[in-house]
C-alpha cells in the first residue's frame, strides 16, 4: 500500500527473544520484548511500513503505523492537519442584514462551516485559475436568503439554509433530522440576505479549511525508550493512568531496566527508536476520516517526490544556487 | 467533603431568556447591591408627608425681609417668605409636544438622545406682609435630575418584561443619573460617624493659637434633613475649653461655658458639679473646672438671658436677622443652628455638651484613647440622595435669601419697595434664580459642589463619577465603591489608607486599586449593608429604663457610664449592669421587637481604653451586616462601631464557649463582589488578587445587552464570550451569565519557542482564527449642526446630499446624506452630508479615525418638543479588533501578558489525545508570583470540561484536609488523565515527546482593553515645538517617543557616537548659523547686501555676512548647532549673559 522506504534503523539491538514468535502476539505471558525488530536492515530489503486500522467509523479513524520513522510519522500528523485541501466559504457579500449580528461576524460564522469536501480535488485552487476572481472551477456559490416572520418566537438561521450551486460541494449534514450548524437568530421581520463564495484551500492559511479537528498521535505508551520523565509524587501507577494505547502495545517485560550495552548493564536501551505510532484522526465532517489519512499521504509522497525530483535533476549546482530561486 | 455545585443552569437561563417576567427580577440579588444608591434618593420624598426635604424646608424656616435698610430706627412693613412644600414630579414631555403617544420619558430615550433625565421641581411658596393672611403660589424650580428607578423614575415598578419593553436592560438596577445622555453616579463617601463625640488627637489642633494643644472632641451633629454641623471641642493649656464651629466656610470659637450658661439657667457651682458627677477626688479635673469658670467671670455673665443676649450681640451680623429680633432671640437662634444641631431640646443639648467635657478632661489626662477618625467604627456613609438633598436644600434656602438680597439691593439703589404692591413682588420674587435643575444637572455633571455653606464637607469637587460599561464587573464596582474623599489623596501620610482590622466584613480587603488611590477608594464587602433610613426607636427609652437605668445624671458619677441613643443622653447605669443591658438590647433586636438595624455599641470601661458607654444608634448611613447570633441561630445585623466590642467567630472552630456570640455565615462576605469572583482567591498570593480585582474591570467583555440602544462614546465587546467552567456559586446568584467576560482557554505551562519569556504568551493560530479573543469596539460620532446656527436665526442647514455631490461620497452616503448601515468607512470618508443653504453647496463631515470602521446604527436624534427639522445625528461606528500580536490578556489571577506570536497549529505541542493549548504561558509567571490559584483553577476546568460540569471555585471551601488537589485529582484519575493535571507532550515540530510532562488544563481568559492599535507610535518627521524645534511629543498629535537622558547614557556607553548625533541632533533640531570666530558670538552676523558689478549690463546682488561689532566678514562661519542652544543663547542674552563659542578647525 505504501511505497515509503524508511531510513535510520540500526541492528543494534541484541534481544534475547525468540525471533520465531509473532511479534503482534501479545496474549501469551511469554516475555517477549520486541521495540525493535531483530537485524533489520532498511538498506537490504527493509521491512515496509504498515498501517493497521483499528477502527473506522463515520467521525474517526484510528490505526497504528509502524515500522517507520518519528519524522515521517509526525510529517503524516502535521499534513492531515494543515495541508489536506479542503472547501470552505472565504467571501461573503451582503446584500441585506438586519440581524442582530455584525456582517463580519456572520462572515466568520458562515467561514467555519464545514462543507463537503470529498470532491475536492476536482476543483482547483483559485490561485491556480485562470479566471479573475471565482469561477466554477475554482469555487462554488452558496445563497443564503431568510427571513423571519414568525410572531413570537425567533428564527433559526441555520447551514441548512445554505444553498449550493454545486450538488457536490453542500454544507455537511447528518441525515434528514440533523438540525444542520446555528449561524443566527431572527427575530420578526429581520432578515439575511448573502452570497458566499467557497474556495478550495489549505489549513496553514486559515483553520476554517482544517478537516480533521484533532489528530491524536501517540508512541511508547509504556516510556520504554524513556523520552518523558515523568512527575510522581508518590506511585506512579496510581497517579499515571495507563493510556489506550498501552493495550496494543507490548508491555515492558521481566528483563526490563536490565539491559545490556557494551557489556555493561544499562536500565534501557537508549539508541532504540520510536517505530510505532499510535494515530487517532477526527474529521469535522467536510472528509471522510479515511480520506484524511490518504489525502495526506499522497500530500506527504507529492513532497518527498519533489524532494527527490529536485535532488536528480541537475540545475542546482553544488556549489550553490546560480539562479535565484522563484517563488 | 464541602457542597459543590456543579450545574451551568442553563435552561434555568434560557427560560429567563425566554420568558422573562413582568412580576420579578431573575436575578433579585443585583437589586440588593444597588438599593444604598436608590432608597436614598426615595427617602428625599418618602414618606410622602416627611421625607428629607420636608425637614429641610422646614429647617430653612421663615426668611423675613424689612422694607427699611438695615440701620434705619423704624421698624417697617415685614415680609415673610417661606417654601411650604417640595414636590418634584416624574420625567414628562412639556404638554405641547407634538405627535407623542405618551408623555412619559424614559430613560433609554434620554440616553440615545443625549440628553438629561429630568424632572420638574415645584414649590409651595409662601409669602406674607405683616400680619396679613398669607399667599401661596406654586413655584417651578427648573427640572432636576431623577435617578433612574427611583421614586420619581418611570421605570420603578417595572420588572424584566416591562424593562426589556422600555429598551432598558432586563435586570436594569438603576442607581444613577443620565446628564446629557451619560450615566452618573454620585460616589459613596466615608465620613465622621454622625452624632458621636468623637476624642481626637490632631497635632494641628496646636496651631490654632499660642495656648491650644492638639486635644479635642468633635462630634458631627445631623439634623433630620440629613444636613450636619460638626463642633468641636479644643482643650487649651490652661484647662480651658473653647467650641469651635464653622458657619458659612467661616471659623467661630467661643468659650464653652459661655454656651452652658445660655443653654439652661444654671450657676456655677451648678457647671461645677454636673462636670464633677461627684468625682471630687479628681484633683486633675477639679482644678480646671475651677479655671475655666473662674476665668469666665470676666465675662461678667451671671444669668441665661445675659448669656444668650451677649451671645446675640456678637453673632448678630452675621447670623443676618432682621433688626426687630431682640439680641437674646438672636442669641437662641444661634444655638438652634450652631450647637449640637442634632438635638432640638436645650436640656438635651446641656447634657452632651458637658458629656463632652468631661471626655475631653477624660481624654487629656489619659483616661481614654483617641478614636481613631480612619477606622470605619467611626465612620458612615455618605449616600448619595443625601448629599442630592443637601444641595437641594441649599439651593432653596438661596432662592429665599435671593429674594432677600434683591429687595436689600433695591433699598441701596433707592428704588420704591413696596410689599403692598403685588407685581412689585411677583417680579422680585422671579428675579431670583429659581433654575435649581440646571445647578444639579452641573453638579452631576462635573461633580463639582457650588455651595457657600460648604455643606460640612472636606472636598468641593469630585463627588460624582461616570457610570461606565466597559464590562459588567466594572459597571458594578461603581455602585459598590466608597471613597475616604479627595482631602485625605494629597495628605502626605499614609495611615488614612491603612487596612484596619475594624473594616472587617464592611470594607473589602482585597479590592482596592494600586497606586494613587490605594486604601482611599475601597469597595463595600458582599453582605455590607448601608442603612438609609432614620429607624423608628420611640420604644427605646422606655425600655431602657425598664432595664434600670436612671434618667437622672449621677450624684457620684464614678463607676457609672452614660446610655446615648443617636447622640442623645438618655441616662446611666453602673458598669456591671452595662452589658446584661446591651445583652437584653440585643435580644429584643433579633427577635425584632425593636429594628433589627439598630447598632448598641457597647464600650466597657477600660484602663485607658476608649471612653465607655452605650452607644446606640439608629440613624441612616451607617454600615451593617449580618451575622448568626449563635444563641437561636437568627441572623442579626452588625453595625461596624457594635463589632469591635464584639465576639464574632469566622469558622466553626474559631468558636470560644462561653465568649463567641456570633458566628459569619461565610467567610467569604468579607469580600467585595470582584474579590469573591477571583477562582480559589484563597489559594493565591493576596497581591494578585488585588491585581485580579483591577483587571476584572479592565476587561474586554458584554458591557450591557440592550446594545442597540446605548450611545456611549466608546463601548467594548467580546464577540466569543463564554461561561466560566470554574466559577463561584456567586457568578449564578448574581446572573453574571448574562455577561460573558472571557473564554475557557487550554492553557500549557510550557517554555517552548521563546515567545513566552517575560510574561508573553502565545496563542494558537487555528484559535485565533476560529475567535479567540475577538472584540469590538463601539464608537459614537455626533454631527451636530446647530454649531452652525445662532440662537434665533433659521435653520440654514439641512442634512441631505445635493447635486453638486461628488460621485466618490455617494458611495457611502445615501441621498438623505446619511452614511449606509453597514458601510466600510476610513480615513478621510465623509461620514455625512449636509446642504448649506446660503452657498447652496453640499458639505460634509469627515471620518478622522486612523482606524476602519463600519457604520452599525444612524440616529436622528430631534429636540423635547418635537417641532424643529432634524439638525443632530449619532453615528455609531463598529472597529472590529480581532487579537493581534501586543495585545493584552490575564487570567483570573494577576497574570496578565501579551501576546507574542500567533503559532501555526502544526508546531504548537500536543497532548496524546491530539489536544493543542489555545495559549502558552511561560513557567516562569509562577514561582515568585506564587498564584496557585491558577494552578487550581486549571485543574478544576480541565476535569469540569472532561465531564461537562461547572466546578465551584468559592474560597475557602477546601481545608487541609480535603485538599482542592485531591478533590480534582480523582476526578482526573476517574478520566483517564495524571492525578496532578501533567501530560506528555509532544513537539508539534519533530513529534518527539518532551523530557518533561506538561501542566496542562483550562483557564478562563480574560482579554484586556489595552491594545497595541490604540497606543502604537511612531514617526519619521512631523511636527515640531515652535520655540525649540525639537518634535512634540504625544500620539495624538503624531509626535515623537522622548530619547531621554537614560537611552542617551547607553549610546554614551556603547561609544555610538553617529547614532547619537543622528537621534539628538539631526533627527530633533538641527540648525546651521553664522558664528564670528574673533568673537565667538552666534548674534552679532549681520547680512549685508553688497552690489556687485560683473560687467556694464549685468548686475547681481549677493548677500554679505559679517559680523556687527568686528566690522569684518573675514571670520565669519557657518556651525551646525540644535536649535534649542541658539534658544538658550537668547535667553541667557536677555539675562545680560553672553555665550562664547570657540571653534577647532
Amino acid at each position: 500500500m505504501l511505497f515509503l522506504t524508511t531510513v535510520g534503523f540500526e541492528p543494534t539491538h541484541v534481544s534475547i527473544s525468540d525471533p520465531e514468535s509473532d511479534p503482534l502476539d501479545l496474549s501469551g505471558t511469554s516475555p517477549v520484548l520486541l521495540l525493535i525488530k531483530p537485524t533489520m536492515d532498511t538498506y537490504t530489503g527493509a521491512i515496509k511500513p504498515e498501517i493497521k486500522i483499528d477502527e473506522l467509523t463515520s467521525e474517526r479513524v484510528k490505526f497504528i503505523l509502524t515500522n517507520t520513522d518519528l519524522s515521517m510519522a509526525n510529517a503524516l500528523r502535521r499534513i492531515m492537519i494543515s495541508e489536506v485541501a479542503t472547501i470552505a466559504i472565504d467571501i461573503v457579500e451582503f446584500e441585506l442584514n438586519t440581524s442582530v449580528l455584525a456582517d463580519e461576524f456572520i462572515a466568520h460564522r458562515l467561514g467555519l462551516i464545514p462543507l463537503d469536501s470529498t470532491e475536492a480535488e476536482k476543483i482547483k485552487y483559485s490561485r491556480e485559475c485562470s479566471c479573475q476572481g471565482a469561477c466554477k472551477e475554482c469555487s462554488v456559490e452558496l445563497n443564503l436568503h431568510v427571513r423571519c416572520t414568525e410572531e413570537d418566537t425567533t428564527k433559526d438561521v441555520t447551514s441548512r439554509d445554505l444553498v449550493s450551486n454545486d450538488p457536490r460541494f453542500t454544507p455537511i449534514q447528518d441525515g434528514p433530522k440533523d438540525p444542520g450548524i446555528l449561524i443566527a437568530k431572527l427575530r420578526k421581520g429581520q432578515e439575511i440576505k448573502v452570497k458566499c463564495i467557497a474556495k478550495k484551500g489549505v489549513a496553514k492559511e486559515h483553520a476554517k479549511w482544517s478537516p480533521c479537528a484533532a489528530v491524536a498521535f501517540e508512541y511508547d505508551p509504556f516510556n520504554k525508550l524513556r523520552h518523558v520523565h515523568y512527575w510522581i509524587e508518590e506511585d506512579e501507577k496510581k497517579e499515571w493512568p495507563a493510556s489506550k494505547n498501552a493495550e496494543k502495545d507490548f508491555p515492558p517485560g521481566e528483563d526490563e531496566g536490565k539491559y545490556i550495552f557494551n557489556n555493561k548493564l544499562t536500565l534501557f536501551d537508549f539508541t532504540a527508536k520510536p517505530n510505532r505510532f499510535y494515530f487517532e484522526v477526527e474529521t469535522i465532517g467536510s472528509m471522510k476520516p479515511e480520506d484524511i489519512v490518504m489525502n495526506a499521504f499522497k500530500k506527504l509522497l507529492e513532497k518527498i517526490s519533489s524532494v527527490q525530483m529536485g535532488l536528480t535533476t541537475n540545475d542546482i549546482s553544488i556549489t550553490g544556487r546560480d539562479q535565484p530561486r522563484e517563488f | 467533603m464541602p457542597n459543590m455545585p456543579s450545574t451551568f443552569h442553563t435552561c434555568e437561563r434560557e427560560k429567563l431568556f425566554l420568558h422573562p417576567s413582568s412580576k420579578k427580577f431573575g436575578v433579585p440579588e443585583l437589586q440588593r447591591l444597588v438599593k444604598p444608591h436608590i432608597e436614598s434618593f426615595n427617602s428625599l420624598l418618602e414618606p410622602p408627608t416627611r421625607g428629607i426635604l420636608h425637614y429641610a424646608v422646614d429647617d430653612i424656616g421663615v426668611v423675613e425681609i424689612a422694607d427699611v435698610p438695615h440701620n434705619s430706627p423704624e421698624k417697617g412693613n415685614i415680609l415673610k417668605v417661606w417654601i411650604e412644600e417640595v414636590l418634584i414630579g416624574k420625567p414628562l414631555l412639556p404638554e405641547n409636544a407634538r405627535g407623542v403617544k405618551t408623555r412619559q420619558i424614559y430613560p433609554s430615550e434620554c440616553r440615545e438622545r443625549m440628553t438629561t433625565y429630568a424632572g420638574k421641581m415645584m414649590i409651595k411658596f409662601c409669602w406674607q406682609v405683616n400680619d396679613e393672611p398669607p399667599n401661596t403660589d406654586t413655584k417651578s424650580m427648573g427640572f432636576i435630575p431623577i435617578m433612574i428607578k427611583s421614586n420619581r423614575c418611570n421605570l420603578q415598578y417595572f420588572y424584566s418584561k416591562q424593562m426589556i419593553q422600555h429598551h432598558e436592560e432586563s435586570e436594569e438596577m438603576g442607581g444613577y443619573f443620565i446628564i446629557n445622555g451619560i450615566e452618573k453616579i454620585i460616589r459613596l463617601l466615608l465620613i465622621q460617624r454622625r452624632n458621636y463625640p468623637m476624642a481626637l488627637l490632631r497635632p494641628s489642633f496646636a496651631n490654632r493659637g499660642t495656648s491650644y494643644t492638639e486635644y479635642g472632641v468633635s462630634i458631627r451633629c445631623a439634623r433630620q434633613d440629613q444636613t450636619t454641623m460638626t463642633n468641636t471641642l479644643h482643650y487649651l493649656k490652661d484647662g480651658n475649653c473653647m467650641l469651635r464651629f464653622v458657619w458659612r466656610k467661616q471659623e467661630y470659637i467661643v468659650p464653652v461655658i459661655f454656651f452652658l450658661k445660655s443653654l439652661v439657667e444654671i450657676n456655677d457651682k451648678g457647671i461645677y458639679e454636673m462636670l464633677m458627677l461627684g468625682d471630687f477626688e479628681n484633683t486633675f479635673m477639679s482644678d480646671r473646672v475651677e479655671h475655666m469658670l473662674q476665668e469666665f467671670k470676666a465675662h461678667d455673665v451671671k444669668s441665661r438671658e445675659q448669656s444668650l443676649t451677649l451671645l446675640g450681640e456678637k453673632f448678630r451680623v452675621i447670623i443676618g436677622l432682621p433688626s426687630h429680633y431682640s439680641n437674646k432671640q438672636v442669641g437662641e437662634y444661634v444655638i438652634k443652628k450652631v450647637l449640637l444641631v442634632h438635638l432640638t431640646n436645650f436640656q438635651d443639648k446641656f447634657d452632651l455638651l458637658i458629656f463632652m467635657i468631661r471626655k475631653l478632661y477624660s481624654f487629656v489626662v489619659g483616661n481614654c484613647c483617641p478614636d481613631n477618625p480612619d477606622s470605619p467604627q467611626n465612620q458612615e456613609v455618605l449616600l448619595g440622595g443625601h448629599l442630592y438633598g443637601m444641595i437641594i436644600k441649599e439651593k432653596l434656602a438661596d432662592y429665599l435669601n435671593g429674594i432677600k438680597a434683591q429687595i436689600l439691593m433695591d433699598l441701596n439703589a433707592k428704588k420704591t419697595v413696596n410689599f403692598k404692591d403685588k407685581k412689585y413682588l411677583s417680579t422680585t420674587f422671579n428675579k431670583s434664580n429659581s433654575d435649581i435643575g440646571k445647578k444639579l444637572a452641573y453638579f452631576l455633571a462635573t461633580g463639582n459642589l457650588v455651595s457657600n455653606t460648604g455643606l460640612d464637607l472636606m472636598q468641593t469637587t469630585g463627588y460624582t463619577i461616570i457610570a461606565e460599561k466597559l464590562n459588567f464587573f466594572r459597571y458594578i464596582s461603581h455602585f459598590r465603591c466608597v471613597h475616604r474623599g479627595s482631602f485625605f489623596a494629597e495628605l502626605k501620610t499614609t495611615t488614612v489608607r491603612k487596612l484596619l482590622p475594624e473594616s472587617w466584613g464592611f470594607i473589602c480587603p482585597v479590592h482596592t486599586p494600586d497606586g494613587t488611590p490605594c486604601g482611599l477608594l475601597n469597595h463595600l464587602s458582599y453582605s455590607c449593608r448601608v442603612i438609609t433610613s432614620q429607624l423608628n426607636v420611640n420604644k427605646i427609652p422606655l425600655l431602657l429604663s425598664e432595664f434600670g437605668i436612671s434618667v437622672k445624671p449621677p450624684i457620684n458619677g464614678k463607676d457609672k457610664i452614660c446610655v446615648q441613643l443617636d447622640g442623645k443622653i438618655l441616662g446611666w447605669c453602673s458598669s456591671k449592669h452595662a452589658q446584661s443591658i446591651a445583652d437584653r438590647l440585643r435580644i429584643l433586636k433579633i427577635e425584632e421587637k425593636i429594628p433589627i438595624d439598630i447598632e448598641i455599641g457597647f464600650i466597657p470601661p477600660s484602663n485607658g481604653g476608649q471612653y465607655p458607654g452605650i452607644y446606640i444608634f439608629s440613624s441612616s448611613g451607617r454600615m451593617m451586616r449580618p451575622v448568626k447570633f449563635l444563641a437561636n441561630g437568627k441572623t442579626d445585623m452588625v453595625g461596624s462601631f457594635e463589632q469591635v466590642y464584639m465576639n464574632i467567630a469566622c469558622l466553626q472552630e474559631d468558636i470560644v464557649k462561653g465568649t463567641t456570640t456570633h458566628q459569619e455565615f461565610s467567610p467569604t462576605n468579607i469580600l467585595s463582589i470582584l474579590a469573591n469572583l477571583t477562582p480559589f482567591s484563597d489559594y493565591n498570593q493576596s497581591p494578585r488578587n488585588m491585581y485580579q480585582c483591577q483587571m476584572a474591570k479592565q476587561t474586554m467583555g458584554t458591557p450591557a445587552t440592550a446594545l442597540t440602544h446605548r450611545t456611549d462614546n466608546k463601548l467594548y465587546r467580546l464577540q466569543t464570550g463564554q461561561t466560566p467552567i470554574v466559577r463561584p456559586e456567586l457568578h449564578n446568584t448574581l446572573g453574571l451569565d448574562g455577561f460573558p467576560n472571557g473564554t475557557n482557554a487550554i492553557v500549557a505551562v510550557v517554555s517552548y519557542t521563546c515567545y513566552d519569556m517575560e510574561d508573553a504568551m502565545i496563542i494558537n493560530k487555528s484559535s485565533h482564527e476560529r475567535g479567540f479573543g475577538y472584540g469590538t469596539i463601539y464608537k459614537s460620532e455626533i454631527v451636530n449642526l446647530e454649531k452652525f446656527r445662532k440662537l434665533g436665526d433659521p435653520i440654514q442647514h439641512h442634512f441631505g446630499l445635493g447635486a453638486d455631490a461628488s460621485p466618490h461620497w455617494r458611495e457611502k452616503l445615501d441621498d438623505d446624506g446619511l452614511p449606509f448601515i453597514g458601510i466600510k468607512i476610513t480615513y478621510g470618508d465623509p461620514l455625512c452630508a449636509y446642504i448649506d443653504e446660503t452657498k447652496g453647496i453640499t458639505k460634509v463631515t469627515k471620518y478622522k479615525g486612523l482606524e476602519d470602521a463600519y457604520v452599525d446604527q444612524v440616529r436622528l436624534l430631534g429636540d423635547d418638543l418635537g417641532k424643529i427639522e432634524v439638525q443632530k445625528i449619532h453615528i455609531k461606528l463598529r472597529i472590529p479588533r480581532p487579537s493581534v500580536i501586543g495585545d493584552k490578556f490575564s487570567s483570573r489571577h494577576g497574570q496578565k501578558g501579551i501576546l507574542s506570536r500567533l503559532w501555526p497549529q502544526t508546531d504548537m505541542p500536543f497532548t496524546e489525545s491530539g489536544m493543542q493549548p489555545d495559549i502558552i504561558i511561560n513557567p516562569h509567571a509562577f514561582p515568585s508570583r506564587m498564584t496557585i490559584g491558577m494552578f487550581v483553577e486549571s485543574l478544576a476546568g480541565k476535569c469540569g470540561a472532561l465531564f461537562g460540569i461547572a466546578q465551584d471555585c468559592t474560597p475557602f471551601k477546601f481545608n487541609e484536609e480535603y485538599t482542592a488537589i485531591d478533590y480534582f485529582g480523582e476526578q482526573l484519575l476517574r478520566a483517564g488523565y495524571n492525578y496532578h493535571g501533567n501530560e506528555p507532550m509532544y513537539s508539534g515540530i519533530t513529534g518527539e515527546e518532551f523530557h518533561a510532562d506538561i501542566y496542562i488544563g483550562v483557564v478562563f481568559y480574560q482579554r484586556l482593553r489595552h491594545m497595541v492599535s490604540d497606543k502604537w507610535q511612531v514617526r519619521s518627521t512631523g511636527p515640531v515645538h515652535n520655540l525649540t524645534m525639537q518634535p512634540i511629543g504625544g500620539r495624538k498629535k503624531s509626535g515623537g517617543v522622548r530619547f531621554g537622558e537614560m537611552e542617551r547614557d547607553s549610546l554614551l556607553a556603547h561609544g555610538m557616537s553617529f547614532c547619537l548625533q543622528d537621534r539628538l541632533m539631526n533627527c530633533s533640531d538641527y540648525s546651521q548659523c553664522h558664528l564670528c570666530r574673533k568673537c565667538g558670538s552666534i548674534f552679532t552676523s549681520l547680512s549685508l547686501k553688497t552690489h556687485h558689478t560683473i560687467n556694464s549690463n549685468y548686475t547681481y546682488k549677493k548677500h554679505h555676512i559679517q559680523c556687527d561689532i568686528c566690522d569684518t566678514a573675514r571670520w565669519i562661519t557657518l556651525v551646525k548647532i540644535p536649535y534649542a542652544f541658539r534658544y538658550l543663547a537668547t535667553e541667557l542674552a536677555s539675562m545680560g549673559i553672553k555665550i562664547v563659542l570657540d571653534t577647532e578647525t
